[in-house]
């Protein structure tokens, strides 16, 4: 016989012998995930060369140095537009970085893996950046990416897969930002992310080729080169908190320049003797045919790319369309028990609980039964209440087939139910047998106006700024919003949740539906959003914390409602700058006031266009001074 | 240890499995009877096809690289440069150069890359790649195997090879690693300009690339040139860039021009 000795040690050599030939074959486990094998190891410390872009990636870059970016024409004026002085507001001032942004940022990045604690299958790939603290998350496991109505992050979400040497991860739901630092260049929410990973020993390359329908003609490509670290360069901490940096400012004012009027435009192109177009021209500054381009520009050309084109309609969003349009309803976990129900219309909420379901907004009503039947897979609990942010029928569609669905059994054996009918006391004739419906008088006025249905008519009013209802344990508040889209809007704040139903003031899809003959107005609108603003509070660099509902898009927090606030004041002042200026509607719509938007919000078609939009901002200013 | 304490039939019939189980790969990764075949050419043994046409995405360091800079005026190379550089820049003349017949200094092997440019990668052989700028009208050669040739000229030497991962103990506990990249040491050069406003690199300058190529989903195929540039005569850090290109297939978008045309 052997001896143990003897044993160990071949023992040991088998064990090996089998480890080499093991490794090199990932074992195929029936049934186990999907999280591949690395072909690349990106752990470590890493920090950026910056042998490139070192100034544009520092202090930033000089206005109007636009070159390298196909930016459209939205983008390229968004770009002009654009104040670095806007990042003195309050909400602006701990904006995190976008993932590419990020990517491209100063400071340290530490990468590590997460693996199943008992598969040891590779989860997740986490990337920490210095800057902003940002942590991107790469998905491994297969997992599939997030609905269109998910919110998004500035890092956005992301899944990974390796492809020969490299980890190719593909973003989406990234906030909007800047695709270049400190002078106006921008990525929008809608852009997508592809990215290449790959490591030459200890030099790491992250190639980001960004896709953005709104604001860019073609892919942009760029690569960003980082050295291994040997040790933890700690300080992985990046104190943010906002504050007042400029005082007695309305609340109302955002920095930017007007077409035509960015004041620093030649500053770029004087300095470094460039024809003005040099840095406007979009795709053709990355290629090699720039400098045949440029034996023909003129500074007439430049001039003229420094305003929207004449003569040319509107362009119309690019934007992912939102709405499921499958005919379901779709439930969105927003926080706790609050959740956001999509398909039908406006976007539904619901609040489950002990006590029945308090719902906001019935949407169309073409799908009532279904938005039922959603309610009730949440809560076994009847509808209790049904809260409307407007009148419009998008939002109180369904109000008659949920009302009817539900009871308020908090009327039941109360003092004012009695057996004599309602004419007699003027108390509940059929009490238990509806939800009980809630919404600001003018929801009520207008609607009977219209002649809607009794039963989808809400009876439960308020008159003044502020209603409150404690249901569910959970402190609900209404806020009266005056002349925001109409004169009957309501916020509606879940504050345990932390999550704000805004209704039609705020979506992510469209300019707002102002609507001046039914009482709305463009100062009352940005009032509303600033309202929303004065209640949300962001979770980590401008991010997350208080949710906010908006009546069509996606769930989003605070940073879609700031940047919409700023869209609606920037056209605004353009508007009003040319009302100011002797200009008639006619001349405002040609000016293209809203051209910078458009790729995002615009429609020449369906219900609300650009021209009423632009119709109800010029008319609400015009309203004001009569 | 338990383990041991298997009787000796138990340890054989572990041992016996566990060596069965290893052997067979094992075995075959030996190519049979006769010693290891001999190493497929480098062309046969590509991970990646890198040949075509493609086209340079100037988008970063992009004033610098799309026009002439002043002199002085170094971007981002303003971080690595010694005194030494600094000096040789601030003399740079161009009038000199062109009529010294020095027009491609900077189309140079280190700097041509990173020229707003178009460039052509095709097999010379089944063991040399061909590298052909439009700008400046260059040729890199990039042979697999030992360096060959005096170099000496703008191109100078360049060495190929596949790489892929290596582990620090080769052959313990790694497979074959997927994938590749074409890695290219480049030595030998004539001396010239890492950007067109005259700043140099010396002759012994050694650069090391790293070509990968990536397929974009929607189409678009990348060429991305991981390069590091040792300089101690001129530079005090390794220089580390990288440049894009998207592959064309309109080869009527080559123009060949002489150096100095831009």
């Amino acid at each position: 016989m052997r001896s143990a000795r003897g044993a160990r040690g071949l023992l040991v050599a088998a064990l090996a012998a089998l480890g080499t030939t093991l490794a090199g074959q990932a074992p195929v486990i029936p049934g186990a995930p999907t999280g591949q094998a690395p072909a690349v190891d990106l752990s470590g410390y890493w920090t950026p060369a910056l042998h490139e872009d070192l100034m544009e990636r520092g202090p930033g870059a000089e206005i109007a140095d636009y070159g390298g970016f196909p930016l459209n024409e939205a983008g390229r004026l968004w770009a002009l537009s654009y104040d670095p002085s806007r990042v003195t507001l309050r909400h602006h001032q701990c904006e995190a970085y976008t993932a590419p942004y990020q990517m491209r940022a100063l400071g340290n990045f530490r990468i590590w893996e997460e693996r199943d604690e008992h598969t040891q299958r590779l989860v997740a790939i986490h990337l920490w950046a210095q800057t902003t603290e940002g942590h991107r998350v790469i998905w491994m496991d297969g997992r599939p990416h997030p609905p269109a109505w998910a919110p998004h992050t500035f890092r956005g979400f992301s899944t990974g897969r390796f492809v020969g040497n490299a980890l190719v991860v593909n973003t989406t739901h990234m906030k909007n930002g800047a695709l270049r630092r400190g002078n106006g260049v921008p990525e929008s929410d809608q852009a997508t992310l592809t990215e290449f990973f790959t490591r030459h020993g200890d030099h790491l390359t992250n190639v980001t080729v960004i896709s953005d329908p709104v604001y860019l003609t073609e892919p942009m490509v760029r690569s960003s080169d980082f050295a291994r670290q040997p040790v933890d360069p700690g300080a992985w901490l990046y104190a943010c908190d906002d504050g007042e940096q400029i005082l007695d400012r309305p609340d109302d004012a955002v920095p930017h320049y007007l077409f035509g009027k960015q004041p620093f435009v030649n500053e770029f192109s004087t300095r470094y003797k460039l024809p003005l177009a040099a840095g406007l021209l979009g795709a053709v500054t990355m290629y090699p045919e720039l400098e045949a381009r440029l034996t023909t520009a003129t500074e007439a050309e430049g001039r003229a790319l420094l305003s929207p084109a004449a003569g040319r309609a509107p362009e119309t969003s690019k934007a992912t369309d939102r709405e499921p349009r499958d005919g379901e309803i779709h439930i969105l976990p927003v926080r706790d028990n609050v959740y956001m129900l999509v398909g039908d219309g406006a976007n539904i909420v619901v609040q489950t609980g002990d006590q029945g379901a308090f719902v906001v907004d019935t949407g169309e009503g073409k799908l009532a039964d279904k938005v039922i039947a959603a309610i009730r897979s949440l809560t076994p609990k009847p509808i209790q209440f049904i809260a409307n942010t407007s009148f419009r029928s998008e939002h109180t569609g369904g109000n008659a087939r949920l009302g009817d669905a539900g009871q308020d059994p908090s009327l039941l054996g109360s003092f004012f139910v009695t057996a004599a009918p309602r004419g007699v006391t003027g108390f509940f004739n059929d009490p238990g047998a509806h939800a009980t419906m809630m919404a600001h008088v003018n929801v009520q006025v207008r609607m009977q106006a219209a002649k809607a249905p009794a039963a989808a008519v809400p009876a439960d009013t308020y008159l003044e700024d502020r209603r409150r209802k404690f249901h569910n344990d959970d402190a609900i508040e209404f806020f009266y919003q005056k002349d925001a889209v109409t004169d009957g809007d309501s916020l509606i704040h879940f504050r345990r949740a932390d999550v704000i139903v805004a209704g039609d003031i705020f979506t992510t899809t469209q300019y707002p539906v102002i609507d001046p003959k039914n009482g709305g107005s463009v100062q009352g609108e940005i009032r509303a959003l600033n309202e929303i603003l004065n209640k949300t509070v962001y979770r980590h660099q401008g991010e997350g914390g208080t949710y906010v509902v908006p009546g069509h898009g996606y769930l989003a927090d605070e940073h879609e409602v700031l940047e919409y606030r700023d869209m609606v004041v920037i056209v605004r002042d353009r508007v009003k700058a040319m009302i100011d200026g002797g200009a008639t509607l006619a001349q405002v719509k040609a000016a293209r006031v809203t051209a910078d938007y458009d790729t995002q919000y615009g429609a020449n078609t369906g219900p609300w266009t650009t021209e009423m939009f632009v119709t109800a901002v010029y008319d609400s200013l015009k309203n004001a001074r009569r | 240890m338990n383990m041991l304490r298997l009787n000796g039939w138990g340890i054989s019939a572990l041992l016996v499995t566990l060596l069965s189980a290893a052997s067979g790969p094992i075995h075959a990764q030996r190519g049979g009877r006769g010693g290891p075949p001999a190493p497929p050419a480098p062309r046969a043994a590509s991970p990646i096809d890198l040949t075509g046409q493609w086209v340079s995405l100037i988008t970063e360091e992009w004033r610098q690289r799309q026009f002439t800079g002043a002199k002085n005026d170094f971007g981002s190379l303003n971080v690595v440069l010694l005194p030494a550089a600094r000096k040789i820049a601030a003399g740079w003349d161009p009038a000199r150069d062109a009529a010294a017949g020095e027009q491609c200094k900077p189309y140079g092997a280190a700097g041509v890359m990173r020229l707003p440019t178009r460039v052509r990668l095709s097999w010379q052989d089944d063991t040399a790649l061909r590298l052909e700028t439009d700008a400046g009208t260059q040729t890199r050669l990039f042979k697999f195997g030992p360096p060959q040739g005096d170099g000496g000229d703008w191109q100078g030497v360049s060495t190929a090879s596949w790489d892929y991962p290596q582990a620090a103990l080769a052959g313990r506990g790694l497979g074959p690693a997927p994938g590749g990249s074409l890695k290219v040491i480049t030595t030998k050069m004539k001396p010239g300009y890492l950007s067109r406003n005259g700043v140099p690199y010396s002759g012994n300058a050694v650069m090391t690339e790293y070509f990968d190529r990536f397929d974009v989903p929607g189409g678009d195929s990348l060429l991305v040139v991981s390069s590091e540039i040792v300089d101690p005569e001129f530079l005090a850090t390794p220089y580390w860039t990288s440049q894009q290109f998207k592959r064309e297939t309109d080869a009527s978008r080559w123009r060949p021009t002489p150096c100095g045309a831009r």
